[in-house]
């Protein structure tokens, strides 16, 4: 195997056919290279570096981190494929961490309700409200033809100041108390991996991936053939929004608690996770190694200033921003769909 | 026995329009049918009658004898008509067989899975039968025009139709490409299978229909066997009244040079060579005819030539001056007419009215411009008399551009640029979207201005066109001129070849090249009556 390090091997990866195998390879390789250094030269930089990435605790937070930004990755993916560009994945991630948390509380941690836990509830409570804020959206956008972008943004705009007024009207606070509870990482890890080859197979394999494909690409096609675009397209969006609900969930869930101070405990994962999908190519498998790159990054950022380093977290949130520029214009291999963004509307 | 399809006393009407009027359309099953008539004359309305896309307000549709009644194009399919649209409906990024079951795919695992293999077979089982060769496994971007159409029609058999419509399919094919699909219809046709398309194209309807109907605002003005009528025959029956089938040019003396390209060399956006070392000259009193399948470098030649766009290399002199960096408007001013390929992107501004738009360009001259404002009653004067000259309808200068239909903008675009008094006419696709009798017109129009001693640089897609007005006739493939005929001598046959890259041997080439202003184009044969490329676009407008 050539070094996957080289830069014009790097490029001729980025830029061929085996693009997501080759940001997988990318990241195998650094991750090697940072095993061998650390290795070699325990009381170096390198060696507190690879100390951290091969911990198991940064193992488990980089799990809790990817699991909002790759679950919204992949329902962005759903909603982008479909011709609905969904920005508001922030927004839709922000309600359903707050509702979660608020259900468990309103049942009771160790209660159920009809033999499902609280636990359970909360997620079911997170993904309903992500799941409705999305469908408000996709009204707005599919029925109403309102600009994508600017709906999204509202979207976003919506949850940032709702989540933290609810949470002052019920528990005089913009911050939650901790319900005592967590969910564990490997039930994050279980779900992003699921959530990643089930929608490899519903985007591949399935009539409905062909569908939604079609509906970003040339609706128009898929209205002659009989297939309703507005149909897609709404299960499209509504997707984005089941899945960002089981990320927001997922985040507020690990911690037990909603932090709705600035931009509350979210804090830009929903946008990082539209970076995700086009870094991965709007490939599910690809969002997985791209969220769980910008993941682990934040993750041995947190360490790192644990170990006393100065390291600027604002500037490291940064990178994926920088990555996505610098894949976008300089490599410019991610495919966007044709009609993205564009209403449709059928003849008669 | 019973026709195939029968449209029995059609009438559809629109708020303030009757599209289609009392219209019998009586099809034997085996047999191609061509429809023809001119813009806005209620093909396409007709057909999305039978397509389920509208329904009739009077009258029936039957099939086989059998009345039907239908809500949707799914109806319509499911009794099995298909219908081939003049842009393909295909998503580009998707292989053949994907397009081709999309919608209808064959499933297994309880409908989790598209069964790929079911699918691919049956689709490769589909173009063996009816001798296509199309690479099931290609992309649509990756295989030309012509397997495109191909495609489509095994979207519309694989759905079971008997019926196939086509809407204008030979509009974005080569001549080559045309023959190909006559074959096709021959194939299909003893199978069973019963073929109508839309046409404007006389010549079409005589080579490919069985059966011939003309429609005339939306009235079916007669339905005539191919074999027993004329070309000219068919033509007053489109327009009513006699046409002159070809234009009249006359023999001229070839003047001053207007324009010199010299090595010149243009990238498209993708910053892929569109124009390779291509080097001509144009005189005064001269047309130079391009003709050349879409898309092989004429946009970016017309652009460099006018200033929309940067030549790589190479030079442009236009009465021996060099353009090289002179402005868009520098090159309006020195008296460079342009009428633009995409009229609603480039030629006019939609939401402007005539009157505005009329002065696009000269907008800093006189009469327009006086001290720093704009005399808004010039421009409505100039605005009135482009309407009035050139036929646009509706005659009102603050109708809004996108008001008008297709070729009503294309009419006055003419009229704005041949009023500016040019030495240098760039036209692309003039009559694009114009009906046949001001289709004519324009082409006096040019030959007018090349009477005058100006020069005129020609780019269609129509061959009967650029064939019927050039006095030389170049072909341009790739960026390159593979050759420069005399008009007047070179076949169909041959422009066909050189459009698709082959180059001729004989000497004709040679002799062409050299300004041989005797040629009158009389005996191109073809005649100038190809109307409209974009009649969709107008009968939207109506049906709005």
């Amino acid at each position: 195997m050539r070094n996957p390090l080289s830069p014009a091997a790097l490029l001729e990866g980025l830029t061929g056919s085996s693009y997501v195998r080759s940001l997988i390879a990318g990241t195998v390789g650094v991750l090697g290279l940072l095993g061998v250094l650390g290795f070699a030269f325990p009381e170096s930089i390198a060696g507190d570096l690879a100390g951290i990435v091969f911990s198991a605790s940064t193992g488990a937070s980089t799990a809790r981190l990817a699991a909002p930004i790759v679950l919204a990755g992949l329902g962005g993916i759903f909603a982008e494929k479909s011709g609905v560009i969904n920005i508001g994945l922030e927004g839709l991630l922000i309600i359903s961490a707050f509702v979660s948390v608020y259900a468990a509380s309103v049942v009771g941690v160790g209660n159920a309700v009809l033999g499902v836990p609280a636990l359970g509830i909360a997620f079911l409570a997170g993904i309903a409200a992500s799941t409705f804020l999305s469908a408000v959206f996709a009204v707005v956008c599919i029925e109403f033809k309102a600009d994508q972008i600017i709906a999204g943004l509202a979207v976003w705009l919506i949850a940032l100041g709702l989540a933290p007024f609810m949470s002052t009207v019920f528990f005089g606070g913009v911050n939650t108390p901790n319900l005592g509870v967590s969910v564990g990482w490997q039930y994050s890890a279980t779900m992003v991996v699921l959530a990643t080859v089930g929608s490899w197979w519903l985007l591949n394999r399935t009539a409905f991936g062909k569908h939604l494909r079609a509906a970003g690409e040339n609706p128009k096609a898929l209205d002659t053939v009989g297939v309703s675009v507005s149909k897609v397209r709404y299960a499209g969006v509504l997707l984005s929004g089941v899945l960002s609900g089981v990320g927001g969930s997922a985040l507020a869930l690990s911690i037990g608690q909603f932090i709705g101070t600035g931009e509350t405990m979210v804090q830009g994962k929903g946008f990082i996770a539209i970076v995700a999908y086009l870094f991965g190519n709007y490939n599910p498998v690809g969002t997985l190694g791209a969220g769980a790159l910008f993941a682990g990054l934040d993750a041995m950022q947190i360490r790192l200033q644990q170990l006393g380093y100065a390291v600027p977290d604002t500037l490291v949130q940064t990178i994926p921003y920088v990555v996505v520029i610098v894949v976008l214009a300089l490599v410019g291999r991610t495919q966007i769909p044709e009609a993205a963004g564009e209403h449709y509307e059928t003849e008669e | 026995m019973n026709p195939a399809v029968h449209l029995d006393g059609i009438t559809k009407r629109f708020p303030g329009v009757v599209a289609n009027d009392d219209v019998d359309l009586a099809v034997e099953r085996g047999s191609v049918h061509a429809l023809l008539g001119e813009n806005g004359a209620g093909k396409t309305t007709l057909m999305n009658v039978l397509y389920g896309l509208y329904r009739p307000t009077e009258g029936t549709v039957r099939l086989d004898g059998e009345a039907k009644s239908f809500d949707s194009p799914r109806d319509a399919i499911d009794a099995g008509i298909g219908m081939i649209h003049q842009h393909f409906m295909l998503v580009d990024p998707m292989t053949v067989w994907e397009n081709v079951v999309l919608g209808n795919e064959p499933k297994t695992w309880g409908g989790l899975r598209v069964d790929r293999e079911a699918a691919r077979e049956a689709v490769v089982e589909l173009s063996e039968r009816y001798g296509f060769d199309v690479d099931p496994d290609a992309t649509i971007a990756e295989i030309s025009v012509g397997e495109q159409q191909r495609v489509e029609i095994l979207k519309a058999l694989y759905r079971g139709a008997d019926v196939l419509i086509m809407d204008e399919p030979t509009a974005v094919l080569t001549p080559q490409e045309v023959e190909e699909l006559y074959g096709v219809f021959e194939e299909l046709t003893e199978q069973g299978k019963t073929i109508i398309f839309i046409s404007h194209k006389l010549g079409e309807a005589l080579s490919a229909a069985d059966d011939i109907t003309v429609l005339r605002d939306g009235v079916n003005v007669g339905t005539v066997a191919a074999d027993g009528v004329t070309r000219e025959e068919l033509a007053e029956m489109m327009v009513g009244r006699e046409v002159l089938m070809e234009p009249a040019t006359s023999p001229q003396e070839a003047g001053e040079r207007v324009l010199e390209v010299t090595g010149l060399s243009v990238e498209d956006d993708r910053g892929v060579e569109a124009v390779s070392d291509l080097s001509f000259e144009l005189r005064g009193g001269e047309i130079l005819g391009v003709a050349g399948v879409d898309g092989n470098g004429q946009s970016q030649l017309v652009e460099a030539i006018t200033g929309l766009r940067e030549a790589a290399s190479g030079e442009v002199r236009y009465r021996g001056e060099s353009m090289r960096g002179k402005s868009r408007r520098d090159r309006i001013d020195r008296g460079m007419a342009f009428i633009p390929e995409d009229r609603q992107e480039r030629g006019l501004v939609m939401s402007y009215d005539l009157t505005e738009n009329g002065i696009l360009g000269s907008q800093h001259d006189p009469p327009f411009a006086r001290v720093g404002r704009l005399d808004w009653g010039a421009a409505r004067d100039h605005a009135e008399s482009v309407i009035e000259q050139y036929d646009v309808r509706p005659p009102d200068a603050e109708a809004e551009a996108e008001s008008l239909s297709g070729g009503n903008q294309q009419k006055f675009i003419v009229g704005r640029e041949f009023e500016r008094d040019p030495e240098l006419v760039v036209a692309t696709h003039p009559t694009r979207g114009v009906d046949i009798g001001s289709t004519e017109f324009l082409h006096d129009r040019l030959l007018d201005l090349r009477a005058e001693g100006k020069a005129v640089l020609l780019v269609s897609s129509k061959l009967d066109e650029v064939q019927g007005l050039s006095d030389r006739l170049a072909v341009i493939h790739e960026g390159e001129f593979t050759g420069v005929v005399d008009p007047a001598t070179v076949t169909e046959e041959e422009i066909g070849l050189l459009m698709a890259g082959e180059s001729l041997d004989d000497d004709s080439v040679e002799g062409a090249a050299l300004h041989d202003a005797a040629d009158d184009g009389a005996d191109a044969g073809i005649g100038g009556v190809g109307a409209d490329d974009e009649e969709r676009a107008g009968d939207e407008e109506v049906d709005a």
